[in-house]
């Protein structure tokens, strides 16, 4: 499914902040399901995703008149989703991971059977056990496949840092996946 | 528009659920859904049937289509619609809803505004004619050609054919072409069949007025 | 290798910056195991093909609420409504039990979307007989116009490949049925 129009984010953008609001579809058309997976890893259920993408929309559609860059308006939002995901994990914090982890058990297509099922809700839960910041460079590098240098770029934040916190996580999965194997 | 329409129909309360924006809340996008009101409103008020342009919408949205592309299809869904009237009140047929929505079904099929005009030509009520229009739209997905489709509905509606002899005209068409037939060919022999029959005039008993002589071909 | 701390290497395998074979012997058993757990990441895409629509009608909702005194001549128009509503009802249905089939035996699910129930993928699954891939549902349906169209996997809009078709007005194909 395409938009009819290929119009630029940034000519949508200025569209709408003209008064053409129906506009706006169009841009959450085009990127609802691009950070789809990250916000759906970060916080562990899909459920929780689409509220915090739907969420994220809305209140870039409210702040609208401030991203300097229409152009770049997929990574001004990106940021906004970002703090929402965040958010979330803070007010989410004594609820049930393990309720999450089965959520996204259930995302698991029919693939590579049994082994590779409990594999994956095991490594799922093992991730929500991160801080925020950790899980995200991770979730950033090993699932949406994007290189230290894009995400430095992406998180205003150096290379060298977001090692350190990758490193981190490295140790706590593997310290979460043989306590609990 | 939804919000509000919904609280003061609920008020009257006089209709199951057949508002606008009671069938469409849920189902679309706010702007489709203002897109169908204002379309269906004009519609409407030209005595057009609005229950094509909902269904429409209510498909493109389920499709996950953008919506300009539903904006669009649902412009000519109303345009479609205005042409099917003009031409069955050139043929005679004034304002039937049934019968606009059926010839709207045919000219996205590929049949034209004229060949609607002559199938209402036929003398045909309301209820035969929307029966044969959506019959010619089904043969026109068939494949048949516009000439030999008019050709036969027409002569199967002369005949005074009850409904059930027209609804199986597809299917006819369709066996006729698994043996080998092209649709043409398949929906003349069709025709050559339905006016031998008519030539001997329709049964004692059955409404639907005077012989005609066949109809030539639609040209 | 005891501790919590992988090894400075295998994080540099992870990180992708070194490879196997770049690893000391000793090493390669458990860098190995380390990319097995990163391969077992689970990468399936998401689609949220609702958050489109509940944005928009968020954002509508909040636009109404600042908007109350558009609510009087809104009654007026509803009025009107109501009375061109009233559909024409057509002469009493009769029912027609139709089969629909469809030859799909790589398909894990297929359901019928149509006219008939709003175009809604869930509401009619077809059901599989067996392993020859023939999938099928049986419907009582009014007599009437009906177009329609299977849906394959939850994704893949297919005409029924014996029914005439037509244009569905988004650049693909509507199946007929003329009952």
């Amino acid at each position: 499914m395409r938009p009819e129009s290929q119009a630029a984010d940034g000519e949508i953008v200025r569209a709408v902040l003209a008064g053409d609001r129906e506009r706006y579809a169009q841009l959450v058309e085009r990127y609802r399901d691009r950070y789809a997976r990250y916000a759906t890893r970060m916080l562990g259920s899909v459920d929780a995703a689409e509220d915090a993408v739907q969420d994220a929309f809305v209140r870039a559609y409210d702040q609208l008149a401030q991203c300097k860059e229409p152009e770049k308006f997929v990574g001004w939002f990106f940021l906004i989703l970002r703090n929402r995901c965040f958010a979330e994990r803070r007010r989410n914090r004594s609820s049930a991971s393990l309720e999450m982890a089965n959520d996204v058990a259930a995302v698991d297509r029919a693939d590579g059977g049994a082994e590779t099922a409990e594999q994956r809700r095991a490594l799922q839960r093992a991730l929500l056990e991160l801080t925020a910041d950790q899980r995200e460079v991770f979730v950033l590098k090993h699932v949406e496949g994007l290189s230290y240098g894009e995400i430095a770029e992406r998180l205003s934040t150096s290379i060298p840092s977001l090692k350190m916190r990758m490193h981190r996580a490295y140790d706590k999965l593997r310290e979460q996946l043989r306590d609990h194997t | 528009m939804i919000t509000l329409l919904a609280l003061p129909l609920a008020l009257l309360s006089t209709q199951q659920g057949t508002g606008i924006a009671q069938r469409l809340a849920g189902r679309v996008l706010p702007q489709i859904a203002s897109l169908v009101e204002e379309l269906g409103t004009a519609a409407s008020a030209r005595g057009l049937p609005i229950d094509p342009l909902i269904e429409k919408a209510i498909e493109g949205s389920a499709k996950g289509i953008a919506p300009e592309r539903v904006a669009s299809a649902l412009r000519l869904v109303a345009m479609q619609l205005d042409t099917a009237a003009a031409a069955l009140r050139d043929g005679g047929l004034d304002s039937d809803t049934l019968a606009i929505a059926a010839g709207e079904f045919a000219i996205t099929a590929g049949l034209s505004g004229s060949d609607i005009t002559a199938l209402a030509r036929t003398g045909a009520n309301a209820a035969a004619l929307t029966v044969g229009l959506r019959v010619a739209g089904t043969l026109a997905a068939l494949g048949v050609p516009p000439a030999e489709d008019i050709g036969l509905v027409s002569v199967a509606m002369r005949s005074g054919e009850p409904g059930s002899a027209l609804l199986s005209l597809p299917a006819n068409v369709q066996s006729a072409m698994a043996k080998g037939a092209t649709p043409a060919q398949a929906a003349a022999g069709l025709a050559r069949a339905a006016a031998a029959q008519a030539a001997h005039g329709p049964p004692p008993g059955r409404g639907g007025g005077h012989p005609h002589p066949p109809a030539p071909p639609h040209p | 290798m005891s501790g919590h701390e992988l090894h400075p290497l295998i994080k540099q395998l992870l990180d992708g910056d070194i490879t196997l074979a770049d690893l000391p012997a000793e090493l390669r058993a458990e860098g190995e195991a380390a990319l097995r757990l990163l391969a077992g990441v689970d990468r399936t895409d998401v689609s949220m093909p609702a958050v489109t629509w509940r944005v928009m009608a968020q954002l509508e909702r909040r636009r109404r609420r600042f908007l109350p005194w558009l609510l009087a001549p809104a009654l007026a128009i509803a009025a009107a409504l109501v009375v061109w509503l009233v559909p024409r009802t057509p002469a009493p249905a009769s029912l027609v039990t139709v089969r629909f089939v469809l030859v799909a035996p790589d398909a894990k699910q297929v359901s019928l979307a149509g006219t008939f129930n709003q175009w809604d993928p869930q509401a009619t699954p077809l059901v599989r007989a067996g392993a020859t891939g023939v999938w099928t549902a049986t419907l009582t349906l009014p007599a009437g116009q009906h177009q329609y169209a299977f849906v394959v996997d939850g994704a893949r809009w297919v005409p029924d490949p014996g029914a005439p078709a037509i244009d569905d007005g988004f650049g693909r194909r509507n199946s007929v049925l003329t009952l």
